[in-house]
């Protein structure tokens, strides 16, 4: 049975099987290989997506309980060649090493100032600790975030 | 300089018409490989090529797995070559004997070695293709190549006016010969090297479109899984694969070497075939130990075998024979699993004669070892192309994810992905091995007078020879790779003289003490290892250093001021341990209901010291705080030391928190998050990093900071409860 998804704007009638994670579906059905796979059970964040404004681990999201819905991925976050205010603050800090875990970390993030511009740090610290970083990039996360946070008086500090 | 440019610096015009210099590296050239260049505008063994589009194209040969070789191996090139490094195309490098680690004789990147290697080779290449350039210009104008200078990829003329793109003047510059040596920029002149600059892969990698192993998309591709063995060593006694056969999207049901495998259509169907499937194991040769039996087993042999001497220095029988006490402490630390973010995965597709693999590995020419030995191929048969690494640790220079995947696409004979679960992941790893320390010292009149040292456990070569030493023998024939295995590195000594995996750390202890008895009981209960971030260095810091400070604590002494006092004459180790006590302000009390602890220890040649203060809230361990100096040598980029070193940090805090895996009969008890845990955003502590200014040749950072930070929260730990912990991982409780 075809399946209805919009994903960044973009709307898809899939032929899945309904418990298939949706992790799978945006990686292997639609090309979309900036979610990433870590742990299939919601422990570390890397296949972090929103759907309907909201943020989900998809690899532990069956892809019919999504059905219907909207789905953004780190491909649709800027608008276009735009980079999101997030993306730009990532690479303005250097923040990540092998890269694994960021698109995640940036969807939650994401997510927060979606719902919470101006956070406190332990608001954001609250927000960012679904997300496992192996390489240990948890301070430079956490200076991009703070840089984009509104009324942040660093905003312009590399 | 070591190396004279003539040794290894080739010049070529490139396909492209361009100016390719390549690199062959002293000792190569007898090496025989079969290998041709591949036809076009890609030369595989160029390590810079510059195109008349005015591209720049650099091939990197260390993989990057995040430790920063992709920004500052090219800023190396970059600062030469007076370019900006963000105008320079890294790509990844073909196997090749001239991308090979000159250390290892192997093309693989660990050790933190990849800047201390490239260091001047990279400078070199840069430097030649920049000379060539000006003088092509010089000709041009009719001046003399002194009168012309480069600057942000262009030549400019002395008039001040006229400039040429380095594009313009490549073919030209193909045909020029440099004569002579060339001398690198001064230190002074650098723009790029020890200057603050972003990472040249933070963009691709905050969009999403950097390729990681498990990204590969080849046309028809199919995925498998495999279900192995719950106990290492099992094999396959029978399996329900009509059954499984049957189900939706399944194409292959079938046995491999280490388990059943099976592929289908859609990841996800296969994922739901392997729950379908029911293996029955034989467990006769299979792994039956218990963590408790190991430790056990370590303790006997400690007992009957005083093991062998790795360094000795008065005797330490006489010190204790004339000491006023003698301390002694046994220290336990588990096997650690590596957890990169990106699970195991290779892709492989093969067509009749040849194999192409996809991988995200750490040493590419050991992958073409593995799928030669699972197919009837040659090593030359196979082609390994690199992705980027979600994460190595040194677990990806094992190559057992891509000889499975090469077996599965053998049989398949089209592009196959095979993808681990984490649960996979972690009780499949090859670990960093558990292992056993006692230490005895003597001491009189305040002073230490004696150390002893016995560390017992495996070491790790005896695991890895089988992979690499086919690899020294490109002729051998497959059915040649197990005696290999058994003899090839240890009769050549080519890739490394002695193995150090198990005594690194503890034979470079650097305390002034006159009567020094390090030594190695070599045990091995069979349970399979390998390297782990920062490799012996992480548990000889632990058993070192916390020896120490119970030495210092026994003596009276502040523990600061204890290690000052016998490293007086080692002024790389007194700076960073005045610096990192002087950024944790030691001599301050800690803040109520917190402790500090210090440790001072190198590794990789470079020297680490660090202070933790930490407390005890709601019955778990926090960790506040961790100051840190470093002195790596010269820095490349300030930047990723500063990330590498808090990375390594992070690594270490995890495994003294969290990190333990154990068996019960032959089973690996952890799978996952929840119960191999890792650091999380809200744990984090700040970290401040000193780089020492220094002019010394660089060495390593992706691994100096792991080992240090054990024993530092160990000894805050012991500071705040008094209470002294010997085993990993500290609790809250002890």
């Amino acid at each position: 049975m075809a399946l209805r998804l919009t994903v960044n704007g973009v709307q898809h009638s899939l032929d899945v099987e309904g418990d298939t994670p949706l992790l799978w579906v945006i990686r292997d059905e639609l090309g979309l290989k900036g979610t990433k796979f870590g742990c299939g059970a919601g422990l570390c964040g890397a296949c972090t997506v929103h759907l309907n404004g909201q943020p989900v681990r998809s690899c532990s999201t069956p892809v019919e309980m999504a059905a219907g819905g909207q789905v953004q991925t780190i491909e649709g976050l800027g608008g276009g060649d735009q980079l999101h205010a997030l993306q730009q603050a990532w690479i303005e800090q250097g923040v990540p090493q092998c890269g694994y875990c960021q698109s995640g970390q940036i969807m939650s993030a994401a997510h927060l100032l979606a719902s919470n511009p101006a956070p406190s740090r332990d608001d954001i610290v609250a927000a960012m600790t679904g997300n496992l970083c192996r390489c240990g990039t948890y301070s430079r996360i956490l200076a991009a975030v703070e840089s984009v946070a509104a009324g942040s008086s660093n905003s312009q500090e590399v | 300089m070591a190396m004279k440019r003539r040794d290894f610096l080739k010049v070529s015009v490139g396909a492209s018409g361009g100016l390719v210099v390549s690199l062959a590296l002293p000792g190569c050239a007898g090496i025989q490989t079969g290998y041709q260049p591949e036809t076009g505008e890609w030369r595989p063994d160029a390590w810079l090529e510059l195109t008349p589009n005015d591209e720049v194209f650099f091939t990197l040969a260390r993989v990057e797995m995040g430790q920063g070789t992709y920004t500052g191996l090219t800023t190396l090139i970059a600062e030469e070559l007076e370019i900006k490094p963000e105008r320079i195309t890294p790509r990844f490098a073909p196997v090749a004997p001239e991308y090979r680690n000159p250390l290892y004789k192997l093309q693989l990147t660990g050790g933190s070695t990849s800047v201390a290697t490239s260091w001047e080779p990279l400078r070199m290449a840069g430097a030649e293709a920049r000379l060539m350039l000006v003088m092509a210009a010089a000709r041009v104008w009719n001046l003399e190549a002194a009168e012309c200078h480069a600057s942000e990829g262009r030549v400019l003329h002395p008039n001040g006016i006229d400039s040429m793109a380095y594009g313009k003047l490549v073919e030209l510059a193909a045909k020029e010969v440099v004569r002579g040596d060339i001398a690198l920029k001064p230190r002074e002149q650098w723009k790029y090297i020890g200057k603050q600059q972003g990472r040249l892969d933070a963009r691709a990698k905050s969009t999403g479109t950097a390729v990681y192993g498990i990204d590969v998309e080849l046309p028809d591709m199919v995925y498998g899984v495999i279900a192995r063995s719950p106990r290492h060593g099992g094999r396959v006694a029978g399996f329900n694969g009509d059954e499984v056969r049957a189900m939706t999207g399944v194409l292959e049901v079938f046995e491999t070497e280490r388990g059943v495998a099976v592929v289908a259509d859609k990841y996800w169907r296969a994922r739901k075939a392997q729950e379908a499937l029911n293996v029955g194991w034989d467990f006769s040769e299979a792994l039956s130990v218990s963590t408790d039996d190991v430790f056990e087993s370590y303790r006997t042999a400690a007992d009957e075998d005083p093991g062998e001497s790795e360094r000795s220095e008065g005797s330490f029988e006489r010190a204790v024979e004339g000491a006023e006490r003698v301390l002694e402490a046994e220290y336990v630390q588990p096997y650690l699993a590596h957890a990169t973010l990106e699970p195991m995965n290779a892709t492989a597709w093969y067509r009749g004669d040849r194999m192409e693999v996809w991988a995200p590995t750490q040493a590419p020419d050991l992958g073409r070892i593995a799928v030669a030995r699972v197919t009837d191929l040659g090593p030359d048969d196979v082609t390994i192309n690199t992705t980027f690494l979600g994460g190595g640790f040194g677990r990806r220079l094992t190559q057992d994810y891509i000889e499975e995947a090469a077996a599965v696409a053998y049989r398949l004979r089209r592009p196959v992905k095979v993808i681990w679960s984490r649960e996979e992941d972690t009780r499949h790893d090859l670990y960093r091995p558990a292992m056993l320390h006692r230490m005895r010292a003597s001491l009189s009149g305040g002073e230490l007078t004696g150390w002893h040292h016995q560390i017992v456990g495996p070491q790790i070569l005896d695991w890895y020879v089988r992979n690499a030493a086919p690899a020294q023998y490109p002729w051998a024939p497959r059915f040649m790779y197990d005696t290999l295995g058994k003899v090839g590195l240890m009769a050549e000594g080519i890739a490394t003289p002695k193995d150090m995996s198990a005594i690194e750390g503890g034979i470079e202890y650097p305390y002034q003490v006159d009567n020094i008895d390090i030594r190695h009981t070599h045990t091995d209960p069979g349970v399979p290892v390998t390297w782990w971030r920062s490799v012996g260095y992480s548990h000889n810091g632990f058993a070192v250093e916390t020896f120490m400070d119970e030495l210092a604590h026994e003596s009276g002494e502040d523990p600061y001021q204890f290690r000052r006092r016998l490293v007086s004459s080692e002024p790389r180790h007194l700076e960073v341990l005045d610096r990192a006590a002087h950024l944790a302000n030691w001599t301050a009390p800690a803040p109520q209901g917190r402790a500090r602890g210090i440790a001072l220890f190198r590794s990789f040649g470079t020297y680490v010291a660090q202070v933790v203060e930490a407390g005890i809230e709601n019955g778990a361990i926090r960790v506040y705080k961790v100051a840190c100096a470093v002195d790596c040598g010269q820095v490349v980029n300030p930047r990723i030391v500063e990330d590498q070193i808090e990375g390594g940090i992070l690594f270490g805090l995890t495994a003294a928190l969290y990190g333990e895996i154990t068996l019960e009969s032959g089973r690996v008890q952890q799978s996952n998050f929840h119960d191999y845990q890792l650091m999380r955003q809200y744990e984090r502590p700040d970290v401040l990093v000193a780089i020492v200014d220094s002019t010394e040749a660089p060495t390593g950072v992706g691994e100096p900071g792991v080992p240090p930070v054990i024993p530092a929260l160990g000894n805050a730990l012991f500071a705040l409860t008094g209470k002294r912990q010997r085993s990993l991982p500290l609790t809250a409780d002890a």
